[in-house]
């Protein structure tokens, strides 16, 4: 909560945007559902009663921790301050959170010795690790309740029992065991961190792999009667810091699971290396050895659910820190739409000293290059180019002059005669200004009104728009810290301009914004941290692959609208280009669209993936997904394997070259006698 | 409690004379591009001069120094390369006046040598360190291909870990490397981190460069990087101050409320380095502490130009062995 002598505006807000950063307060504070109709929320998602074990995975920032910590003891504490008893009865479960960072597992493989012996030691310590865990949380619960000083004896006989050959005194309480079970994982410690002076381990193994994990809970449920029925959950976080053996180890637990306990594994979607198990080298199958939940998937699927969501988990951050609750899309400045644009025009042009249409400059270079190339049907002296950007002239109404000049290159696609486009061109669009009847631009604006303004904008050479909160939910697209990490950088730059961001009356300026959402798409770009060998190739393919997207855009007549996906029958491309497209989505860097998309020849449907909206202002690109460009296996080598790269440069301006004017992909011959001052390009 | 500011530290200047205290038996040091290594390899007055060729710099055979005895184990692990090193050497650490130039060693190297030294009851020696003129590339020079394959813990660092994590610590040596920077903090997501800078800086500008690259971890490292409390200062070319200030501030945090897991990294320059190893070695062994440290995938073998000032440092090791 906001500490009383502290003056709203002098802390931003969404200064913390991890869970792993936020107190367990916090996480209980900030902690919001998902606002579906049939109250189907996080904890339905992740069924924290259900005996089936689940792998949760999601995309860096799509709250994993924050979910699972939420499920954990500490939390419930905080939900049953009164009587954690009887809260752990209510929700019929225990959380026992740990993250597997804390492990230091990666001292656990190497040095000379053995893996199979690294296996037995792991396996060991965690059963070492994971019984101080459950003891710490049953002492810090029931060391009071009668129940428990009557039991606590028997229990601790029960656990020394569990032990094959236990070098220890039996303990006669559970204090005393916890200190002895720390004892002995100090003896693995040490002998592991020497194992690098010494190249040899001495570890005496005392307990059965799983002995412990689940034998406590089993005594502990048996001996203490307010916990009949309970489930003991392992909430086992960040299951990527493990090597593949260790996680070998935990599916191990998974597939022999005994009850009361069951399993809650995080991961990035990258995370799990192995589904193999050691018992006799079988695999888990989904739905038969666990379930699995795709925390970003599934926030994407509903799209009106996760923008209410995202909605209220900002308005939560904003009143714990003292900010009084109004609709969220009132902060923000936009440029208001309208069927002209006249605002946006006045924006881009605001700064502009001369008269001079940049669209009319560029299209007058290639109607003279076309002239030369007998590539512009219709064009036949300077007096024909002319009259055409003549008749495509709207003075007032600068984006209907770009709408026109699309119309055109459309035209001339086409092949049509370009002089009477033009003029019919400007008929349509007299009768759009006034009205009167269905015209083509009505249709073009449909699909191409986001594109044609971006045109607009970058030709006019301001930076590409980025604006109001529904335009950053939609860029954050199931991730929602992207979204705090965009409003916490629009806040920054808010406060530096001098505004008084989320006050009522403050509009967040268009430029805080504009800097505040450069610096988030910035920061994803940074931080798509790639560990191993294969993030260069990563990285350089999605640099290709949005340039492409941007080359497509801001082209004569882009193929298709609002470009950000593509769809391709990836089995056909090499295994390198697939595997790096699937590690592209595992970084989150690509979203596959469930569904995937029609094959427009082949009636095939082929998956489709979307680049990530956090990166479109890097690469000006949209934020919404329209239209999806399908791409041949030859072209998904060129963009995604290094094995290709040099074939990329053709390849795309082959395709680039088809949506730009004079030839549009087409070889004309230039026509014979040329007029004077047309000789030469 | 130890007093690490009373060990002996003497500079002088690249065209001075090198006094008597400067001879030695064995000199040991890492080969790479720097004008600074090489010229200080040669000119320093040792009985004997190994180069040790570290895997990270990527040297090819026909690369190797002409000049003293060439070692290049063959081991990519620390621990392996350094003990790799000394049995092919058949060098006797012990009865030998030893002299270390850390300026071009790989920092867990330079880690695991120390903790090596230790073990072999080898506690008194002299460190060299050269402060460069500038770095190639001010505040965007770059020290690795920043690609990490992983963090994990420096091999004789590994300490005694316990599961509860609540209040744990991550002191962050902050070097250029903001990457690594990220990476590290990212390792250990849920501690509080501590960021402590070299101030004064090797050279007047190096610590506003420093800042400004080591700002662009800032979402990682989270809140606490634009918190007063969690940023701390040590001189860049002063390992004694530097292991103080660690004994400071972790004594501080601990009497506030007893800390649970304490993870060191050491990024920044190989005299705050070998501070980090200083304190490690002599305070924090079987505790419930680390140093950790994200591995890259390559390391550029020329980052600085010119040569400033030599740093000699009088390395006394704790006599304790666990």
């Amino acid at each position: 909560m906001v500490e009383p002598d502290r003056k709203i505006g002098q802390i931003n807000p969404f200064n913390t945007t991890k869970a792993s950063h936020l107190s367990d307060q916090e996480i209980e504070d900030y902690w919001v559902d998902i606002a579906s109709d049939d109250g189907y929320g996080f904890l339905e998602m992740a069924k924290p009663t259900s005996a089936m074990p689940m792998l949760i995975l999601g995309g860096k920032g799509s709250g994993k921790t924050h979910l699972m910590r939420y499920m954990s003891y500490a939390l419930q504490k905080i939900r049953y301050e009164q009587d954690i008893i009887s809260g752990i009865k209510q929700e019929q479960y225990v959380g026992v959170y740990f993250k597997c960072s804390g492990l230091n597992a990666a001292r656990f493989t190497g040095k000379g010795i053995n893996e199979e012996i690294w296996g037995d030691i792991f396996a060991f310590f965690m059963e070492l690790w994971l019984a101080q865990i459950v003891i710490e949380i049953i002492i810090d619960a029931f060391s009071e309740r009668e129940e428990f000083i009557q039991n606590e004896a028997d229990i601790c006989n029960d656990i020394f029992d569990l032990f094959d050959s236990p070098d220890f005194d039996r303990p006669s309480n559970l204090f005393t065991l916890t200190r002895t079970l720390n004892d002995l994982q100090k003896r693995v410690n040490t002998s592991v961190n020497n194992s690098s002076l010494t190249r040899s381990v001495d570890v005496k193994i005392l307990v059965t792999a799983g002995k412990l994990t689940f034998g406590i809970p089993q005594i502990i449920v048996s001996r203490l009667a307010s916990l009949k029925a309970v489930q003991v959950l392992y909430l086992v976080d960040e299951f990527e810091n493990l090597a593949e053996p260790q996680q070998k180890y935990i599916n191990t637990l998974l597939r022999e699971k005994e009850g009361p306990c069951s399993f809650k594994v995080g991961s990035r979607l990258y995370g799990v290396k192995t589904f193999g198990t050691f018992s006799a080298n079988e695999e888990n199958k989904e739905g038969s050895e666990y379930e699995v939940v795709y925390l970003d998937a599934n926030l994407r699927k509903t799209k009106k659910s996760y923008s209410t969501f995202a909605q209220r988990l900002c308005e939560r951050r904003l009143a714990e820190a003292g900010y009084s609750t109004f609709d969220l899309k009132e902060c923000f400045k936009v440029i208001p739409s309208s069927k002209c644009m006249e605002e946006l025009a006045a924006y881009i042009t605001s700064d502009k000293q001369d008269d001079r249409r940049p669209y009319f400059d560029t299209l007058r270079k290639n109607l003279e290059q076309g002239l030369r190339s007998n590539a512009a049907i219709g064009v036949r002296t300077s007096d024909d180019i002319d009259r055409i950007i003549k008749d495509l002239q709207v003075p007032t109404y600068t984006f209907l002059e770009k709408v026109n000049t699309f119309l055109l290159y459309q035209d001339w696609y086409s092949g049509e005669n370009l002089v009477e486009a033009a003029a019919k061109i400007s008929e349509e669009c007299s009768h759009f200004i006034q009205e009167q009847k269905s015209t083509r631009l009505e249709q073009v604006l449909s699909h191409f009104k986001e594109d044609l303004l971006a045109q607009l904008i970058r030709e006019y050479q301001h930076k590409q728009l980025y604006l109001g909160f529904d335009t950053f939910i939609d860029m954050s697209d199931g991730l929602p810290r992207n979204l705090l990490i965009i409003l916490k950088h629009i806040f920054r730059w808010s406060s530096f301009n001098g505004e008084q961001p989320f006050q009522r009356g403050c509009n967040i300026s268009v430029e805080s914004q504009q800097k505040g959402i450069r610096d988030a798409s910035e920061w994803f770009y940074n931080d798509a941290r790639l560990t191993g060998p294969d993030s260069e190739t990563i990285k350089s393919s999605i640099n290709r692959l949005a340039t492409f997207f941007r080359d497509v855009r801001f082209s004569d007549k882009p193929s298709e609208c609002s470009i950000s996906s593509f769809s391709a029958d990836i089995s056909q491309s090499s295994q390198r280009a697939r595997q790096t497209i699937d590690q592209a989505e595992k970084w989150s860097l690509l979203i596959n669209i469930e569904g995937g998309q029609k094959n427009r020849n082949s009636q095939r449907v082929d998956p489709k993936y979307q680049i990530n909206s956090m990166l479109a202002p890097r690469y000006d690109l949209p934020v919404s997904r329209r239209g999806a460009i399908a791409l041949n296996w030859e072209e998904i080598n060129a963009i995604f394997d290094p094995n290709y790269v040099s074939e990329y440069e053709s390849l795309m301006r082959e395709r680039i070259e088809r949506m730009t004017a004079p030839l549009f992909g087409k070889n004309m011959q230039p026509r014979g006698p040329m007029l004077p001052g047309f000789e030469n390009d | 409690m130890i007093d690490y500011t009373i060990f002996y530290k003497t500079k002088f200047k690249p065209d001075d004379e090198w006094q008597e205290d400067t001879r030695w038996d064995l000199l040991i040091s890492a080969y790479n591009d720097s004008e600074r290594v090489r010229e200080i390899f040669e000119k320093a007055n040792a009985g004997e001069k190994h180069w040790l060729i570290l895997h990270d710099y990527a040297y090819e055979e026909t690369e190797y120094p002409q000049s003293g005895k060439v070692f290049a184990p063959k081991d990519k692990h620390e621990a392996g390369f350094i003990q790799e090193y000394v049995k092919e050497s058949k060098v006797e650490l012990n009865n030998k006046k030893l002299c270390i130039d850390i300026t071009g060693f790989m920092r867990p190297h330079l880690l695991f040598l120390m903790k090596y030294l230790l073990m072999n009851n080898v506690r008194k020696f002299d460190v060299l360190y050269t402060d460069p003129t500038s770095y190639a590339k001010k505040d965007e020079t770059k020290f690795t291909d920043e690609v990490i394959s992983e963090v994990r813990q420096i091999a004789g660092y590994e300490g005694n870990h316990i599961p509860d994590t609540s209040r744990d610590i991550l002191i962050i040596g902050a070097g250029y490397d903001h990457q690594l920077i990220a990476h590290v903090a990212e390792n250990k997501d849920k501690s509080r981190k501590i960021q402590l800078f070299g101030l004064p800086s090797l050279q007047a500008d190096m610590y506003q460069e420093n800042v400004l690259r080591a700002s662009r971890a800032a979402e990682s490292v989270g809140f606490s990087a634009g918190d007063e409390s969690s940023n701390f200062f040590a001189p860049a070319n002063d390992p004694f101050v530097t292991a103080s200030v660690l004994q400071e501030i972790v004594n501080n945090l601990n009497n506030r409320e007893p800390l649970t897991n304490l993870y060191l990294s050491p990024l920044a320059t190989k005299p705050q380095v070998l501070g980090f190893a200083l304190y490690y070695l002599t305070e924090q062994q079987n505790n419930a502490a680390s140093i950790i440290f994200p591995f890259a995938g390559k390391y550029t073998r020329e980052t600085a130009t010119g040569i400033s000032k030599i740093w000699k440092y009088g390395v006394e090791l704790p006599s304790r062995i666990i």
